[in-house]
């Protein structure tokens, strides 16, 4: 323990002396916590830093279904895969779903949440209801939007071919232009309800004397709500559109039980492009990059994101 | 000195009369036979082997009626691990990458054995073969499964164990209607029969649905989702004459012969159901087994249900009732020489801790004596692969028309077209599929053709032209590769 620890202010040498050993034990039992706390922090460090590196290791190899090269390849596999078009088209789809379907989630949520915000009769019932399509496994899900839009046996087919009276024969993901919104009325079917139960909490939760006030000073519906409910439940919706739009992003199952990323690639996501490269032609390397750049721009957008809705703080 | 000599030749005589008695007996002993005594003393201690297979109708033989029976004839318990086809070959690599050894026996697309061969994930079976005398028999599994779906650089990987291949089917009581007939040769001249070329096939199926529309009846239905339509399109690409690569192992399937097939059956099209784009293998099967569709084409299974064998099944309940068994005819697709579509090889997995026992089990699964019942299964969809199955006199007895069903299987075994198999086969046929799905987009089939011409260029260049040559020569040396 060097001297310096010692107050030398102190003019009771006991006291002095007391105080010392008060600070010692405080630092000890300090250290003593860290080394508590240090395997477990070591586990996770492990767990959660572990697979990135080891990714990035083998971003760098050259690892394909029949060879296990693991020499150092320099950015090989990533100048292939800034040169393939499909990647980049892969990316797009993806931005295109994510685009579309977090606003329609967004406000048709928050327009069903504002419904149900009021005692209405059967609210409990209505809202069980509304949120089973989020408890359905998005495979599920997708499995059984494919039903609805058989062309043979769906039931959606059948209702339009009753508005026509005659048959319809819609291929919903087949035809260029409607496999879009068949991808999107699927997956919006099934995540718009968790949109839903957050902004319901959120609108639960804002002060009702607010909005009596705003009332009896006269403000109208928009103005109450622009001025009122929306700062009010910002922080929630914020961190729910986070969270879609970062799902959105990894948009996999519900396109994978319907199309497969067809008609050609025109529906592939980032995620179904990365899973046909690493597990069904077993481009290891090269799916290792590609993920690394997926971690990459999902970090920057988190980062943004936090940064915009001042959580990070 | 004359009793020393007697009593020596008789010694000799027993011995020579023991040997061959001896060697008689096991000659005459069955390879399956020889699985399970060989398999007894490796299960004694109650082993487990885990054996990958098609889920649903497929895992039904190993779950119902080959597991139980290993089990009970040698100790050793199996455990079957059910997966899609399209994510079997990603199982097997994954846990043969992983290193578990948690598969012992698998079932392999022989157009997938150049990519598992060459990545280790396959056992070299010759010696065991060897130790268990399975040569003889391997010898009458019918030449083009043999010949074609076994090695891999000479070496046996698998035993073809399924005969998958594409049957023309048709109704032969429409084809045997006089006011058809009569109709059919005043349109076109000659008469009214199972087609045996593709523009005999267009005809016939306009005139079917032009006639009998009113009556629910289309000319044809055919697969046409990308992924059946990926081996449809192998076959009658070939059948029309074309080649997959030329001699510098450049990309020809954007040839005439490519842009025909895809013009042809986009034209076809408009005498088929509507929606037959997204037609597999069970929205065929229903139109087909509903009486709806005149011609179709696909696996073996089709026959056995459109005959409504044991349709009374539990397996088989998800399989629409027949309303045409007795009138459905057998043949050779046009061109006459059908697809050799998936089909299946039993293999032992490079990883498995427990080869030898994996080894007897498939084996006696694949020899004359279990074969022969496992082909019968009702519920299960292995089809013929062995001389014996064809002739098999219990299968000829099965329903009216069976003789007839076997000996098309036969013809058709005989004259088919191996899948492409070359290494990262799965990318090449990706974009096959993909452009496929294209096509019932409505792109044109001539820019369908060139881009997936240019992506197998790129995926040649990136295995390695003479890499790749190589395994393509090879294949294309084989008996089924191309049409002779």
């Amino acid at each position: 323990m060097p001297a310096s620890c010692f107050p030398l202010t102190n003019s009771n040498p006991t006291e002095a002396f007391l105080a010392a050993t008060r600070t010692l034990a405080a630092t000890r039992d300090r250290r003593f916590k860290y080394v508590l706390v240090a395997p477990s922090i070591f586990v996770l460090l492990l767990i959660g830093i572990f697979p990135l590196v080891y990714l990035v290791l083998v971003s760098f190899q050259n690892i394909t279904m029949t060879d296990m090269d693991t020499s150092f390849q320099g950015l090989l596999n990533y100048r292939e895969m800034i040169r393939s078009t499909r990647m980049w088209e892969s990316l797009l789809h993806t931005v295109i779903f994510t685009a579309i379907a977090l606003p329609v989630e967004l406000v048709l949520g928050l327009a069903m949440a504002q419904l149900f915000i009021d005692r209405i009769p059967g609210r409990q019932v209505f809202v069980a209801l509304l949120v089973l399509p989020v408890v359905i496994s998005p495979i599920v899900a997708g499995a059984t939007w494919s039903l609805m839009f058989d062309n043979r046996f769906g039931p959606i087919n059948q209702i339009i071919g009753w508005l026509i009276g005659g048959e319809a024969t819609i291929l919903w993901t087949i035809n260029p232009n409607l496999v879009y919104p068949a991808i999107l009325v699927a997956e919006i079917w099934q995540w718009t309800p968790f949109m839903f139960l957050l902004l319901l909490a959120a609108l639960s939760a804002v002060d009702k004397s607010q909005l009596e006030a705003a009332s009896i000073d006269g403000a109208g519906w928009w103005r109450t709500f622009f001025r009122i409910v929306l700062p009010a439940i910002w922080p929630v919706m914020a961190i729910a559109i986070l969270i879609r739009g970062l799902d959105l992003f990894r948009l996999f199952d519900i396109v994978w039980a319907l199309t497969r990323g067809g008609p050609g690639t025109m529906t592939e996501t980032i995620s179904i492009f990365a899973y046909v490269k690493g597990f069904q032609q077993f481009d290891t390397s090269f799916t290792a990059a590609v993920a690394l750049l997926i971690i990459v721009l999902l970090s920057i957008v988190v980062m943004l994101a936090l940064k915009r809705v001042e959580l990070a703080r | 000195m004359k009793q020393a000599q007697f009593g020596l030749r008789a010694a000799a005589a027993l011995f020579a009369a023991v040997t061959l008695a001896w060697s008689t007996g096991a000659a005459a002993q069955s390879a399956a036979q020889r699985a399970v005594d060989a398999a007894k003393p490796l299960c004694a201690g109650g082993k487990t082997i885990t054996i990958v297979w098609e889920a649903g109708l497929q895992s039904l033989d190993p779950l119902n009626f080959s597991g139980p029976k290993w089990e009970q004839l040698t100790g050793c318990k199996v455990k079957v691990v059910e997966a899609p086809v399209s994510e079997m070959f990603t199982k097997i690599m994954q846990e043969f990458r992983a290193g578990t050894g948690a598969y012992d026996a698998l079932n392999v697309i022989p157009a997938w054995m150049p990519d598992l061969a060459q990545a280790g994930a396959l056992e070299v079976l010759d010696p065991y073969v060897e130790k268990y005398g399975y040569a003889k028999e391997l010898q009458s599994i019918a030449a083009t499964y043999r010949d074609n779906q076994m090695k891999v650089n000479g070496k046996i990987y698998g035993f073809p164990d399924d005969g998958d291949v594409f049957v023309f089917y048709y109704r032969k009581d429409l084809f045997a209607r006089d006011d058809l007939k009569k109709a059919f040769k005043a349109k076109h001249g000659y008469d009214l029969a199972p087609p045996k070329t593709w523009k005999q096939f267009g005809e016939i199926g306009a005139f079917f649905t032009e006639a009998l529309k009113s009556e629910g009846i289309y000319g044809a239905s055919m697969f046409r989702e990308a992924g059946y339509g990926n081996f449809m399109f192998q076959e009658r690409f070939r059948n029309e004459g074309g080649k997959f690569f030329d001699a510098n192992m450049k990309a020809t399937v954007n040839s005439p012969e490519g842009v025909k097939v895809l013009t042809e059956w986009r034209n076809e099209n408009k005498f088929m159901p509507p929606g037959v784009e997204k037609f597999g293998f069970v929205e065929n099967l229903a139109v087909f087994l509903e009486g709806k569709s005149a011609m179709t084409i696909s696996w073996p299974p089709y026959g056995r249900f459109a005959a409504g064998y044991l349709s009374e099944e539990k397996a088989l309940s998800w399989v629409p009732k027949s309303k045409i068994a007795g009138k459905v005819g057998y043949t050779l697709p046009p061109g006459g020489h059908p697809e050799l579509a998936a089909g299946f090889a039993l293999s032992v997995a490079a990883g498995s801790k427990q080869k030898e026992a994996a080894y007897l089990f498939i084996q006696w699964l694949n020899s004359e004596e279990t074969s022969n019942q496992r082909v019968q299964l009702p519920y299960a969809l292995r089809d013929p692969f062995r001389d014996s199955h064809f002739t098999n006199p219990g299968y000829l007895k099965l329903w009216p028309d069976a003789k007839d069903y076997l000996a098309a299987l036969q013809a058709a075994s005989k004259t088919g077209l191996l899948d492409l198999s070359l290494i990262q086969t799965d990318k090449y046929e990706e974009a096959l599929r993909q452009g496929i799905s294209r096509l019932w987009a409505g792109e044109d089939p001539k820019k369908i053709l060139d881009d997936i011409a240019k992506q197998w260029d790129e995926i040649t260049a990136k295995v390695g032209v003479d890499k790749q040559k190589a395994v393509y020569s090879a294949w294309a040396a084989k008996s089924g590769a191309y049409p002779k």
